[in-house]
């Protein structure tokens, strides 16, 4: 793609500034895009970068600060203005509606906004299937969108953006939910628009996948503007370090396991038709095994089976010598198998609910002492040991964990975990949406975990992450598992090369 | 602060369900009115009366007609609110409730008419029992409906109250049946220390329910289930057992309240209470209970039961309808959800 | 290069016959019924049975619509009876009050526009503040029933105006059988416009895929610049006028106005919808489902006379009914856990290389 060296900016935001209570979102922040680019916006959790969408989409107003768009400038934008202006945001979760179908989602907003009164499904047919030709994908205008996959969601999402006349999409984590070959596909869609004319702002930290595609790239941290520059001119680690502000540990620690030590988990043969196959899988006491692949190669279904959310049907598990049944949650929890999700907000935690409550709900039962009545005393002490083992940073432990940050949230989950006293412990993506000091502190509580008796899986796209922590890490593809580094042979650059292969 | 990077996490919440939309909803309402401010209302409406029409309201017979009236329905209200802990709802409750009676007036008479009036009273205790297990039994069949053949509880007791209150209607041919042991008509006039016995009963199930949420770990399972039923069976947490304890120990409390029907009037029959079901949701979410799972407290429920008939026996002292009260049910019901909704803007984002 | 999607199994008309909420289940079952009985009762087979369901039909059929309104945009609504019975006995009430015949339109429209007030005040809690709507709706099903005894009045008028009094006999078909004169009661032919606009009003306007997009996904719709607040309040007005209606009918064919009247039926209603194919959850429902599910509901209570089963069953064989009805579609929708959004997908696993 290429950029003349100084094209007027199709979007320009200047000295943008927002507080919420006192604490700055965002703190003079400028940002352009130009047009036909693909411009990845970089940053941890709390770097501003959702308040700066938001302020560009019309849902927030700035404090101060000017947004340019079309040639006009604003002091604020409302999310009127923005469509019209022709700024599109796709959020992570598409915001399409379930209850209707593919053709209608596409065609029913451009609809509204040429202002009719009436619809009629036979003229929004022809009005979807025009995009759906155009951008020469194949989805169903009839399908319900709840029956739709993840990526097809998407492409029903930018057709419907598309179709209202967008000229600036703004996709939220966009390469989160699909595989391998969607995110080729979508890529492959991505320069299309580009050639149309379309800039795309990607905010994303999934930063490889994201580098891969765009033009630029800005990060910001704390609110603040750190960098912008061409995508070509920076690496993983330099991004990273950007928006940490601090070099990243990445040297590898992991203990000695002795060659004898017992074994915690035994899977052999492993299978679920549709899902994986053959899955042998041993790890010992004091181990930290890495199962890595792209989404969809089934590492994540391999967890899910051990830990019975959907059983395997073929094949043996046996934890701590004993061979076990699994063919639910509770089979697998009274086995001493613990599973940290990587859904945390959906299946990890209770948002509402305190974080006591939230660190006894896998455990409740082992308090029961005399006619049932659980023994209070005896369990707060408990959860407060926990608690303090991991370093939840709360002022209190009744403070709902909706309030919490990633880091500390995820903490609260391990905790639960950890009140079970299990022989092993599968994390799916465990320092995913989590502040860089709690990720490292996450590994050294798996590493302390380890070290004291505890078998360890760790599910993970974060390969720097793998090489810090595990002993070995297996690579799955296609429902198997095709290759196991041990030892010295678990590099960055050999783990990357055969999940590519 | 906190709030805000956990709103700018960029994790979204995942699953466009109407739950979580509607949870969405609950924050913003906050409905966690403490027992603290349940009292305060209380106290307030008391006051009110109490200054309005001292000399009916302060009455020893005023205090008796509510401490009469409030066990049968604060009973059903605390049901109501177990099973909306859980993260549903039980629109049966009522008509598990007039099973329970029709079943051991029926069987009263059929016994006295065929072994003796002596007989018969003599059998209270197993008759109550019978009427218990008719609870239970019913209960259970909520929770089979909803537990393992998976009906969203709304829908499963909508149905299961039109056939149970169905099948009565056949049972007993739309007639009141009369009937009771005397051993009931006894315990419902009976008052220990000025108190009603059967207020004892509403406080000693007030209790039970109580402690089984604080201090029995099924208790916790079913707060649990009702926050967050995904993350509750990630958590290890059985939802179908769960579910099917919940709606059992909710037929037990229909079948408890039932007999206490029993004890104030000696008869039973297929359409008492009709309008109990809705009043006792009222109830439960004004005593705090969230609506969509999760939160409540027994003693809440206890105390908005009470408030609501100092409300309606304040209203009889001064000469005001039954209609009316009806209308003050409506008006404190939304009032105090405005007011939540209003709060909850103010503090949190 | 296109791109891999999902397709639905949905080419040719046989599979799209069951229509998008299974309406065409519901049709084959209904018709199954109407088989079976006249296979048992050949005197079920006729005239007199089809009008005798259509009029016990029509009110139920009336307030089905306003639930049906509802449950689309994601809501539930208990107060449709106190609506109903506010504004047809208050119509009533305050002409003759005075004295005088407001006339058939007269007094339609005087109990419609009290609907639409007692709509809007429901429409204005749920909209503005955002209050769930079974217990809104709880809350001032009971605060206008005690209003409108209170400041209309409780008594039982047995004589309706003349212009409402004379359309309980009028027909629109009259025919003479073996069994009797048997007719069509006139007010089916409003009831048959009412419902024909609301149908084209779902599938065809803007406000109608307003409402079922706000029932999917109330977040969502707000982002597309649908207009939530005031499509809610419109919605419930509008159902507050239909309810009015329904009290109307309801008023005429008893010939009376009854303050205590419409007891009880706000979840036999919902039940009646919920067979039809709607969603409690909201975003789906159509009109034709409804009336088959309305429909099923009255030809059931009809059959059952007939056979001779004693009125006392009716209830307890709807709830049966509901209990299956749901069962089914519960139990067939009981496949392995979807997956969270953000979770893995299904993968497809390439053959063994």
């Amino acid at each position: 793609m290429d950029i003349s060296p100084a094209p007027r900016p199709v979007l320009e935001l200047r000295d943008i500034v927002k507080t919420y209570g006192g604490v700055h979102a965002l703190d003079t922040v400028s940002f352009t895009l130009l047009p036909g680019e693909v411009h990845c916006l970089a940053g941890e959790n709390g770097s501003g970068k959702s308040t700066l969408i938001k302020i560009i989409s019309g849902v927030e107003t700035p404090d101060s600060g000017v947004i340019v768009v079309g040639g006009e400038r604003h002091a604020s934008m409302t999310p009127a203005s923005a469509i019209a202006a022709g700024v599109q945001v796709i959020y992570q979760d598409f915001s399409l509606f379930p209850n209707l179908s593919v053709a209608e989602n596409i065609a029913m907003p451009r609809q509204r906004a040429v202002g009719g009164r009436f619809y009629s499904a036979r003229a929004a047919r022809p009005i979807a299937q025009g995009i759906v030709d155009e951008l020469g994908l194949a989805l169903d205008l009839d399908a319900d969108v709840a029956a739709l996959s993840v990526a097809d969601k998407q492409l029903t999402a930018i057709c419907r953006a598309l179709v209202s006349d967008a000229q600036i999409i703004i996709m939220d984590e966009p390469t989160t939910a699909l595989t391998g070959a969607e995110v080729t596909a979508l890529f492959a869609l991505v320069r299309r628009l580009q050639s149309r004319g379309v800039s795309l702002i990607f905010v994303s930290h999934k930063l490889d996948e994201v580098l891969r595609v765009s033009q630029r790239l800005t990060v910001l941290r704390n609110g603040t503007w750190v960098a912008t520059g061409a995508a070509g001119d920076y690496d993983r680690d330099a991004i990273a370090g950007l928006m940490t502000g601090k070099d990243i540990d990445t040297s590898r620690v992991v203990s000695a396991v002795p060659a004898d030590a017992a074994i915690a988990l035994e899977v052999k043969g492993l299978g679920r038709p549709g899902a994986f196959a053959d899955v042998d899988l041993v790890v010992r006491c004091g181990e930290i095994v890495g199962l890595t692949g792209l989404l969809g190669s089934g590492r994540g279904e391999i967890a899910e089976a051990i830990f019975g959310v959907r059983p395997a049907t073929t094949g043996t598990i046996s934890v701590g010598g004993h061979p076990v049944r699994i063919q639910s949650i509770p089979d697998a929890v009274a086995a001493g198998i613990g599973y940290v999700p990587e859904d945390r907000l959906t299946q990890g935690l209770f948002l509402d609910d305190s974080i006591a409550d939230n660190v006894v709900a896998a455990s409740v039962t082992a308090f029961a002492g005399r006619a049932r009545l659980l023994d209070r005393a005896r369990m707060l002490a408990f959860i407060q040991s926990v608690a303090s083992r991991l370093r939840i940073k709360a002022p209190n432990l009744s403070l709902a964990v909706r309030s919490l940050s990633g880091g500390n949230a995820q903490r609260v989950v391990l905790a639960k975990w950890l009140m079970t006293n299990p022989k092993v412990l599968l994390l799916n993506g465990p320092t995913v949406g989590v502040d860089v000091g709690s990720k490292s502190e996450i590994l050294e509580i798996l590493r302390t975990q380890a070290s004291a008796g505890m078998g360890v899986v760790v599910i993970s796209d974060d390969i720097p992450e793998l090489y810090s922590a595990c002993h070995r890490v297996l690579i799955v593809q296609g429902g198997r598992i095709v290759c196991e580094l041990a030892g010295d042979a678990v590099r960055v650059e050999t783990i990357e090369q055969r999940i590519a292969a | 602060m906190m709030n805000r990077i956990a709103e700018a996490d960029g994790m979204r919440r995942g699953g466009a369900e109407r739950r979580d939309v509607l949870t969405d909803f609950v924050r913003k309402i906050h409905v966690n009115r403490s027992v603290g401010q349940m009292a305060a209302l209380l106290v307030a409406a008391f006051a009110i009366f109490t200054i309005l029409r001292p000399a009916v309201f302060l009455g020893s017979y005023n205090f008796q007609v509510i401490a009469l009236a409030a066990p049968e329905i604060g009973i059903l209200a605390i049901a109501m609110m177990v099973t909306m802990l859980s993260g549903g709802i039980d629109l049966s409750v009522v008509s598990i409730a007039n099973a329970s009676a029709i079943t051991i007036s029926m069987t009263y008479t059929a016994v006295s008419s065929r072994a003796g009036v002596e007989l018969a009273n003599s059998l209270a205790l197993p008759l109550v029992l019978l009427g218990l297990v008719v609870g239970v039994a019913a209960g259970a069949i909520n929770g089979l409906l909803i537990a393992k053949v998976g009906i969203t509880p709304i829908l499963a007791t909508l149905g299961t109250m039109q056939l149970f209150n169905g099948l009565e209607l056949v049972v007993t041919g739309g007639r009141t049946l009369y009937g009771a042991p005397a051993g009931l008509s006894t315990l419902g006039t009976t008052t220990f220390l000025g108190v009603p016995a059967i207020f004892l009963i509403l406080v000693v199930v007030a209790v039970a329910i109580g402690v089984l949420l604080d201090r029995i770990s099924l208790g916790f399972r079913i707060r649990y289930q009702g926050a967050n039923a995904e993350a509750s069976r990630f958590s290890g947490i059985s939802s179908t057992r769960t579910l099917l304890a919940t709606y059992t120990i909710v037929g037990l409390l229909g079948g408890i309240a039932g007999v206490v029907f029993l004890s104030r009037n000696p008869s039973a029959s297929a359409d008492y209470g009709a309008s109990y079901t809705l009043l006792v949701i009222v109830i439960a979410v004004l005593g705090g209970t969230n609506p969509y799972g999760g939160r409540a407290t027994v003693l809440g429920v206890v105390l908005a039961t009470l408030c609501l008939q100092v409300v309606a026996s304040g209203f009889t002292a001064m000469r005001l309808s039954s209609q009316q009260y009806a209308m003050a049910q409506g008006v404190i019901l939304i009032g105090a959800m405005v007011l939540d909704y209003l709060r909850g803007r103010g503090s949190s984002r | 290069m296109s791109t891999p999607a999902l397709r639905q199994r949905r080419s040719g008309l046989l599979s799209r016959w069951p229509g998008r909420n299974n309406e065409g289940y519901l049709a084959a079952l209904l018709l199954l019924v109407v088989a079976v009985m006249s296979a048992a009762a050949p005197a079920f087979f006729s005239l007199h049975t089809f009008f005798s369901v259509i009029r016990g039909a029509t009110v139920p059929w009336i307030f089905a619509m306003g639930v049906l309104l509802v449950l689309v945009s994601g809501g539930i609504d208990v107060s449709f009876p106190a609506i109903a019975v506010f504004s047809a006995y208050s119509a009533v009430a305050l002409t003759t009050a005075r004295g005088v015949d407001a006339g058939l339109l007269g007094n339609f429209a005087l109990a419609m526009a009290i609907g639409c007030l007692l709509g809007l005040v429901n429409g204005i809690l749920i909209a503005r503040f955002r209050l769930p709507t079974l217990i809104v709706t709880l809350g001032t099903a009971g605060f206008f029933r005690g209003a409108m005894i209170t400041f209309v009045g409780a008594t039982y008028i047995a004589q309706l105006p003349r212009s409402l009094a004379e359309q309980s006999t009028r027909s629109v078909i009259s025919v003479n059988t073996e069994a009797g004169t048997t007719f069509l009661h006139v007010l089916v032919v409003p009831v048959l416009i009412l419902t024909v606009l609301i149908a084209l009003g779902l599938k065809h306007t803007m406000f109608g895929r307003a409402a079922y997009a706000i029932g999917g996904d109330p977040e969502a719709a707000r982002r597309v610049g649908i207009p939530v607040q005031r499509t809610q309040v419109v919605l419930y007005v509008l159902v507050g006028a239909l309810a009015a209606f329904g009290g109307m009918v309801f008023m005429i064919q008893g010939q009376a106005a009854d303050p205590q009247m419409l007891i009880g039926i706000e979840l036999d209603t919902i039940a009646a919808v919920v067979l039809g194919g709607a969603s409690i959850f909201g975003g789906r429902g159509s009109v034709l489902g409804t009336v088959l599910g309305v429909l099923l509901v009255q030809v059931i209570n009809n059959s059952l006379v007939l056979v001779g089963v004693p009125t006392a069953w009716q209830r307890a064989t709807v709830g049966l009914l509901l209990l299956l009805g749901v069962g089914a579609q519960a139990w067939v929708g009981r496949r392995p856990r979807r997956a969270a959004p953000a979770a893995v997908k299904a993968p497809a696993v390439k053959a063994a290389a």
